[in-house]
């Protein structure tokens, strides 16, 4: 299953590629990258330590190598921060702790994967002595075993072609009878069981913990409408091609939809599932303690927040961020506050606790 | 082969380092993961007992098996018209023959899968050009869904059950058929009673190959599926990386190799498998 990140990497690649992504944005990302060798030349070998940041490749060793690895270069000489695009999944970063040899020092996971390895002691909790909680606009963007600098969101997509009335909330995704067609959701229960939950009118903030079986039957009694996807490509394509004429994809990809189709594919903010893009440190990972410190510098830098926007389509985290975004980008930001005050915070304890099971029973029913 | 023409024990020290070579970086781990399915969450056969339990996993199963079933009969049936035509065609067509079933072979799969959806899905080729025809008004289903995974499946496959049919039907004495001919017998009977019979072995050996072939289908499934169908190596997959459930994910894994193992033990029996991958060909 693809993850939100990798897919942020192929989106912005996309971009770059069709001249979307300004060429001095992608130059500055290669001087980053060719600057690298020079700092870790022979004679500061010895002297320079370093710090792994793994991503989910592509352009986002661009991207957060420019805007949060430099900036904490700059402040902490000596050290430099590398990225791996391994691609860090639940999976893999428990077969490295468990091996004993770890070499990766901080991973972009997610809130639920946090919960799992973190349950599994496979993490190493946050110092919140060093990393700030204030740093980040809400409870849910900081975690026992780990905190997102960044942000992204579920939101429902349209064919606003095909309904003479715009859909408001997931009560219309599941009403057939108004919005005749096809829907398309992640084949994931995270995600679709928020919004089948909230379609069954449960008060917004008190949606967690879900009520699992309704929330899964509510999925069922639409099954035969519905396609699944499991990349965010994928998503993109169902709605273009017109397989589908409602969805629940990520923010990004529902924000290039809209732009190419100059608003015929529309999405809303009203409901979405506001996320976390986590970052988690493994257990007995080689930077030791100042990973911590990294994360924080992370957090801590509004202005590098709000380039990350720009790039790959990341909302910002940090409570001073929001202020700094242009204007054009600011109907695009799951942050921005007018966007976050209708939106959902997921709740990724709940998640985290209960995914497995659930997300078992979920698939299990989409497959049955 | 020794000089004097017996096997020279000997000779068993030159593949030594090849065999110690397999075991240390291919049988050893493979056993080490397959061991989790025994150890994990905790020891025991819980993860076996699943498979009398769980409605899941018993599904993955069995959809596994009945996708693959049908593949493996459209294959051959498709596979033997073609293999069929072969044999009897010129030779300067049969040149032509075997390079348009060997080409597809050389597509990457993931080509493949896409340009099926392009050609099955609602807004597609197929549907367009029945609608435009007037034959039916709404786009039928195509694909997201068994019949597009069919679809696909049996597209990678026909090559491998053409290829071992074919060796098989050409090894058919072609002065057999003319005599039955000559002893009075219609094209039919002809077919039924004596090619039939006689390309048999290449069609166990043509089912056996494209069924164990389909049992791992990951790529395929996974994009032609819609989400909606699951079959056991993409279900591996989301136990391993996603679920982080590794002892169900090893246990259906061993369950996977178990099969694939069965299939060739039962066939090795009634066919001569060492001739299906080659060897001694």
């Amino acid at each position: 299953m693809q993850s939100f990140q990798q897919d942020c990497v192929e989106l912005a690649m996309c971009a770059y590629r069709r001249g979307q992504v300004s060429r001095r944005g992608l130059l500055a990302g290669l001087a980053a990258l060719g600057a690298l060798p020079m700092t870790g030349g022979d004679a500061l070998a010895q002297a320079v330590r370093q710090i792994v940041m793994v991503n989910w490749g592509g352009i986002a060793n661009q991207g957060f190598g420019r805007f949060y690895g430099e900036p904490f270069m700059a402040a902490n000489p000596g050290w430099r921060v590398v990225q791996d695009s391994t691609g860090p999944s639940a999976g893999r970063i428990r077969s490295m702790v468990e091996s004993g040899r770890v070499t990766w020092d901080i991973c972009d996971s997610s809130a639920t994967s946090s919960h799992l390895l973190g349950g599994l002691n496979l993490l190493t909790k946050i110092d919140y002595g060093v990393v700030n909680r204030e740093n980040v606009i809400g409870p849910t963007f900081a975690l026992d075993y780990g905190a997102a600098p960044y942000s992204f969101s579920n939101v429902l997509v349209y064919d606003s072609s095909k309904f003479p009335t715009a859909p408001t909330g997931w009560a219309d995704f599941w009403d057939l009878q108004k919005f005749p067609g096809t829907r398309l959701l992640r084949r994931d229960a995270a995600g679709a069981l928020d919004a089948a939950q909230m379609s069954l009118g449960k008060d917004l903030a008190n949606l967690y913990p879900l009520d699992v079986r309704a929330s899964l039957e509510r999925v069922r009694q639409i099954r035969r409408n519905l396609v699944f996807w499991t990349s965010g490509s994928e998503s993109e394509q169902f709605m273009r091609t017109g397989e589908a004429v409602m969805g629940q994809i990520w923010h990004t990809r529902a924000k290039v939809l809209e732009q190419e189709t100059n608003g015929r594919l529309k999405f809303i903010w009203n409901q979405g599932i506001l996320q976390p893009g986590i970052m988690v440190i493994p257990r007995g990972n080689p930077a030791g303690a100042m990973a911590q410190n990294f994360l924080a510098s992370m957090l801590a830098n509004p202005e590098q927040q709000v380039e990350l926007l720009k790039f790959l389509g990341n909302g910002p985290t940090n409570p001073r961020a929001a202020a700094l975004v242009p204007e054009e980008f600011k109907r695009f930001n799951p942050t921005e506050p007018a966007n976050a005050r209708v939106q959902v915070a997921q709740d990724g304890r709940w998640w985290g606790e209960n995914y497995a099971r659930v997300n078992a029973d979920y698939i299990d029913m989409v497959t049955g | 082969m020794t000089a004097a023409g017996r096997p020279g024990a000997g000779w068993w020290w030159l593949i030594l380092p090849a065999f110690l070579l397999l075991v240390v970086f291919y049988v050893a781990p493979i056993l080490q993961v397959l061991a989790i399915s025994v150890t994990e969450p905790e020891p025991g056969l819980g993860n076996y007992e699943r498979l009398f339990t769980s409605g899941a996993v018993q599904r993955v199963i069995v959809t596994t098996l009945r996708i693959c079933l049908i593949t493996t009969v459209l294959a051959l049936l498709l596979g033997y018209a073609i293999a069929y035509a072969i044999t009897l065609a010129s030779p300067r067509a049969r040149g032509w023959w075997i390079l348009a079933v060997l080409v597809p072979l050389w597509i990457s799969v993931l080509v493949r899968a896409f340009a099926w959806v392009t050609l099955l899905r609602r807004q597609g080729l197929v549907n367009n050009t029945l609608m435009e025809a007037g034959i039916i008004s709404e786009p039928l289903p195509l694909v997201w869904n068994e019949f597009g995974i069919v679809v696909g499946m049996v597209h990678y496959m026909v090559p491998f059950a053409v290829l071992p049919m074919l060796a098989s039907m050409r090894e058919i004495d072609p002065r057999l058929l003319a005599a039955a001919r000559g002893l009075g017998g219609s094209r039919g009977q002809v077919f039924r009673r004596v090619f039939l019979p006689l390309s048999m072995p290449g069609v166990i050996a043509a089912a056996v190959l494209v069924f164990i072939f389909t049992l791992g289908f990951y790529i395929t499934p996974a994009i032609l599926g819609g989400g909606k169908t699951l079959m056991v190596a993409e279900w591996i997959g989301l136990q391993i990386l996603d679920l982080i459930r590794w002892g169900l994910g090893t246990m259906m894994a061993t369950m996977l190799v178990v099969a694939i193992l069965v299939t060739l033990a039962v066939f090795s029996r009634i066919v001569d498998l060492r001739r299906i991958f080659g060897a001694g060909a």
